[in-house]
């Protein structure tokens, strides 16, 4: 603990020091902005010179001469810009500023403490200013802020477990939300009855109204809670899944009730077109999505000659989904999701490995940016003069709030139970009622209110306030110990496992298999049939084929999991060599794979089983899955190390002449074995291998064959210089690998080494090849993401030919 | 198609016997007069008519484990030529969903049950053990639905998931141990932390007999 706690010690104060620096400055700029701006309005010709120290021009002549200005400042020019990008900065560096102390974020959510920094700032901008604060305004929440969200949940969804609980998460979404919408509209009404709380004024339609906007589940305050707390995937997909489909009804809900507001009579026709309204916004919003999603995909088709701006179509076509469905009105959200869900799998395939990284890491930067700016703009906007306090009517909302949601989500789940194969649970329905938490979405809704037609819209917005900080704050911070206390399933966090992986394809091939049999359509039955479609019609449409970069990927990954399988077999590099006696290595050694290799044969297994059924990680927010690049830099790094390795054991098998197990049950000598199995000596093994490794790259494959014949005459001019000296031979390993461990490898060596396969193999391994090879290693090792097979094949070629030649040299 | 009634009795008796409720036996039976065209037994070409089961990468495995005399009857071994619909609801058995009112062993058992099955399905030459050879046959099956991946790798994978299997199993191995495969113990112990009674069920309810047989 102490060796953590020490660097992080002297950070800890650099918060508060970083914020109080910053408060005021943005606070003073805020204040100055406006101030500023009155000024500018005034006198216009000398806002520019004011505060600059240029001396100002001669006044009272007619004809005003302007003179080059040394030094100018004009604040009002780029104030925009500026202060967004210093409200970006403060967000950011808040951020920061919570994950420097660590033990923080767990207590408490992420979300509490930005808006806690927003009230602040909120508190500061009124102290200087006297008049409330730039509120958040609706239109930059609905347009700018809330998409990048939307668009990273539904890009990083867990589509499989999404659709499997799709019955559910659709009834929670449009019947909850419906009743919760009715039952606190209707019981807020009756409490507006009773005088005494001088709440009579507010009618029935506004109520409902009130009861709608207040009802939705915030998929933003969703996703920061509960990506920190790891419930199962089951519970979790569906608070989150809710959170996102319950859009819909919200919006046609609260359009609905507002222009029952503004009506003078409401007809029995206005609610049916009400009903009709949100099919045609749930469905039109999921259509435009699934229609621009498969136009992005189209087009990622078409951008391997400008790779550049392949990321950028990912997101232009969910923009342009999202306002799109804005524009008629339907539901952005779900449109934004389905343009996501849609065109993930197939621009995946398109785009290059580095688009897609940049797309995965600009898409979780813009949704974290935008999450942090949401929650300190909501702290802000809280403090300011539009409030009015009824103690009646503010607490009776959060009773009613909190009461509807439990009582829907139970009632709801009794009856969905009977369909679903697996109940929920009475934790998982406490869970999920408790899950639901209000955010930024009513917020904003309420300050769209007319306050022409709501008298009292000041009211709502204070109970709006206090509603989302009772669950943001109170449900937010208590979820967690709640889920420990509960022993609420987690998900399992464990290691990741190539068998676990095969166990679940096999699983589902079973499982297809079975409902075939028995003729029945079920999920797996729909999901099998679509994914034939999709074979079948929209890949061969969105998916360029015959993509050279797919098959290199494929190519080089089969690679890292040939020398994942090796090192494990020879034993892990990170042990050190000496512990690894070469001359006491045996074939039934076992050693645990480590998580890279792990990953990697995940990896290909993800990619490669049967297609349809990729499964996405469950999702997060703040983190990526490891990088590709980083893998493919460490597998590098690790391939050399192995290739020395490789070369040591070589030499040190040929002066002892071990029989090799023959055994086919000794799994470990198998994938030797069975890949040359008419060869089972030790020794032509490793040459086995070669050529196994090579035949998989074509360009390779023609390198080594060529050389073995060869090789012979090779060694023959060389034998004359077999009596070189060891050091010399020293010198030339040093030169490819500088490691310690190695060193020590290289000690044991010559001991062991010998004569004869000294002579033979230095000279193949001349200096200039290892020269270049080792530079080529290390602009690798810097971040390309190239698959860089040539230090290893070149190896390979040149073991090649010295197993080939062994036999014939043994006699010198 | 629903003419073949059981007698109740003996619907009755198979409803305790599988778990199934008679509503499904009646669906799963229309079923299977369907595929065995009105006989009384199904033979492995049966389930050639079954279009959809053709695209399945481990459709051998499938089928094969319905003839598994294993999984049919406790203490058996070897392969039947034919089953009669009784052995069909026990083999659709092992796929009914857990019940809410289980109790712990009831989870156990039913859990054993169905690892069991899987167990068997890998475990093709009966020794009781997954041998490499039966991990890569069955890791290759798994992999042929495309064409592009080359047998090479999915033998990688099968020795890296063994490694993976020997290594949780035994744990640190000696210098001369051998691992052989694995037995049924230590399977169970490698799908620990996978709940496999909420994963492998197949919805039975609102079964509707399909005309997807010719």
């Amino acid at each position: 603990m102490g060796s953590r706690g020490d660097p992080r010690r002297p950070a800890t104060p650099l918060l508060p020091v970083l914020l109080a620096a910053l408060l005021p400055v943005l606070a003073v700029l805020a204040a100055g902005t406006a101030e500023a701006r009155a000024t500018s309005e005034t006198q216009p010709s000398s806002a520019s010179a004011m505060g600059t120290g240029t001396p100002p021009s001669p006044s009272g002549t007619a004809f005003e001469e302007t003179r080059l200005h040394v030094f100018t400042l004009d604040y009002p020019h780029v104030q925009i810009p500026f202060e967004i990008t210093l409200w970006i900065l403060l967000a950011s560096l808040a951020k920061i500023g919570f994950h420097l102390y660590h033990k923080l974020p767990s207590i408490v959510p992420e979300s509490c403490l930005l808006i806690l920094v927003g009230l602040l700032l909120g508190g500061i901008i009124f102290g200087a200013e006297e008049k409330s604060p730039p509120v958040m305004n609706s239109d930059v929440f609905f347009l700018y802020l809330l998409p990048p969200i939307v668009l990273d949940a539904g890009y990083f969804m867990p589509t499989r477990l999404f659709f499997e609980n799709f019955g559910t998460i659709f009834w929670y979404a449009v019947v909850g939300t419906l009743w919760n919408a009715i039952g606190i509209g209707i019981s807020l009404y009756g409490i507006c009855q009773i005088s005494a709380f001088g709440l009579t004024d507010i009618t029935l339609l506004q109520n409902l109204l009130f009861g709608s906007l207040i009802s939705a589940v915030d998929p933003v305050a969703v996703l920061a809670v509960f990506e920190n707390i790891h419930v199962n995937e089951q519970l979790y997909i569906l608070v989150f899944g809710e959170s996102l489909l319950n859009d819909a009804i919200t919006v046609v809900l609260y359009n609905l009730f507002k222009s029952f507001c503004q009506m003078r009579t409401i007809k029995v026709i206005d609610i049916f077109a009400g009903i009709a309204n949100f099919f045609i916004v749930g469905i039109g919003g999921v259509l435009i999505g699934i229609l621009l999603g498969f136009v992005a995909a189209f087009t990622t088709r078409f951008t391997h000659k400008i790779r550049v701006i392949e990321p950028l179509f990912v997101f232009l076509y969910s923009y342009l989904s999202y306002i799109t469905a804005e524009m008629f009105h339907l539901s952005g959200i779900m449109a934004i999701t389905a343009c996501a869900m849609t065109m993930n799998k197939y621009v995946e395939e398109n785009v290059s490995q580095k688009s897609y990284t940049t797309i995965k890491y600009f898409m979780k930067m813009l949704s974290s940016v935008s999450e942090t700016l949401i929650f300190i703009f909501m702290g802000v906007s809280t403090v300011g003069k539009n409030h009015e306090w009824n103690w009646a009517f503010v607490s009776f909302t959060l009773l009613f709030c909190l009461i509807w949601r439990a009582l829907g989500v139970f009632v709801l789940t009794q009856i969905i139970n009977v369909f679903r194969t697996i109940p929920l649970t009475f934790k998982d329905q406490f869970i999920i009622a408790y899950g639901g938490l209000r955010g930024a979405i009513c917020f904003s809704l309420v300050f769209l209110l007319p306050p022409t037609v709501f008298p009292r819209k000041k009211l709502f917005i204070t109970a709006v306030i206090v509603v989302i900080f009772f669950t943001v704050f109170i449900q937010g911070i208590t979820i967690r110990p709640l889920v420990e206390f509960l022993d609420v399933k987690r998900s399992n966090k464990k290691q990741p496992a190539v068998s676990e992986e095969i166990y679940n394809r096999f699983f589902d091939h079973v499982k297809t298999g079975i409902e075939d049999v028995c003729g029945h359509w079920g999920h797996n039955f729909w999901r099998d049939k679509f994914k034939k479609f999709d074979n079948k019609y929209l890949r061969r449409l969105l998916i360029r084929e015959n993509q050279p970069k797919s098959s290199i990927v494929s190519l080089y990954k089969k690679l890292e999991i040939k020398h994942a399988i090796e090192m494990a077999e020879s034993g892990m590099i990170s042990k050190v060599p000496s512990s690894v006696s070469l001359s006491e290595y045996h074939e039934g050694k076992i050693k645990p794979l480590s998580p890279t290799e792990m990953e990697n044969m995940r990896e290909i297994l993800t990619k490669n089983l049967y297609q349809i059924r990729h499964r996405t990680m469950s999702y997060n927010r703040h983190s990526l899955a490891a990088d590709a690049n980083e893998k493919q830099a460490k597998e590098i790094l690790i391939r050399r190390r192995h290739s020395l390795r490789e070369s040591l054991r070589k030499t040190n098998s040929l002066s002892r002449e071990r029989p090799a197990p023959v055994n086919t049950k000794r799994f470990l000598s198998l994938p030797k074995n069975t890949k040359l199995p008419e060869k089972l000596r030790v020794r032509n093994k490793t040459s086995s291998r070669v050529g196994d490794s090579s035949d998989s790259e074509m360009d390779a494959a023609t390198t080594v064959l060529n050389l073995r014949p060869r090789a012979g005459k090779i060694l023959r001019d060389q034998r004359p210089r077999q009596q070189r000296p060891p050091p010399e031979f020293q010198v030339e390993w040093k030169n490819e690998v500088d490691g310690s461990q190695d060193g020590q490898g290289e000690q044991q060596e010559p001991s062991t080494l010998p004569q004869p396969s000294i002579g033979f193999r230095q000279p193949l391994l001349t200096r200039p090849r290892f020269g270049t090879l080792s530079r080529e290693d290390l602009t690798a090792d810097h971040g390309s993401a190239r698959p860089v097979p040539p230090p290893r094949l070149v190896r390979q070629a040149s073991q090649g030919e010295r197993q080939r030649n062994k036999p014939e040299n043994e006699p010198y | 198609m629903g003419s073949a009634h059981s007698v109740p009795a003996e619907m009755r008796e198979l409803a305790d016997r599988t778990g199934f409720t008679s509503e499904q036996i009646e669906h799963l039976h229309r079923r299977f007069k369907q595929l065995s065209r009105d006989q009384l037994t199904i033979r492995k070409e049966n389930f050639d008519s079954i279009p959809d089961l053709e695209f399945n990468p481990i459709r051998a495995k499938i089928v094969h484990a319905f003839f598994d005399k294993r999984n049919l009857r406790p203490e058996s071994d070897g392969l039947a030529d034919e089953i009669n619909f009784e052995d069909f609801l026990t083999i659709m058995s092992y796929f009914r969903p857990i019940e809410m009112n289980m109790d712990e062993e009831q989870l156990d058992r039913f859990r054993k049950e169905k690892l069991k099955f899987l167990f068997h399905m890998y475990d093709s030459d009966h020794d009781g053990k997954i041998t490499l050879q039966e991990y890569r046959n069955v890791v290759e099956e798994l992999l042929s639905g495309n064409p592009h991946l080359e047998k090479e790798s999915a033998r990688s994978i099968a020795d890296g998931a063994m490694m993976e299997a020997a290594s949780i199993c035994v744990g640190q191995m000696g210098p001369d141990q051998v691992y052989e495969g694995i037995t049924f113990e230590d399977f169970l112990k490698m799908w620990q932390g996978i709940d496999i009674e909420t994963k492998m069920h197949v919805r039975f309810l609102n079964m509707e007999t399909i005309a997807h047989c010719y």
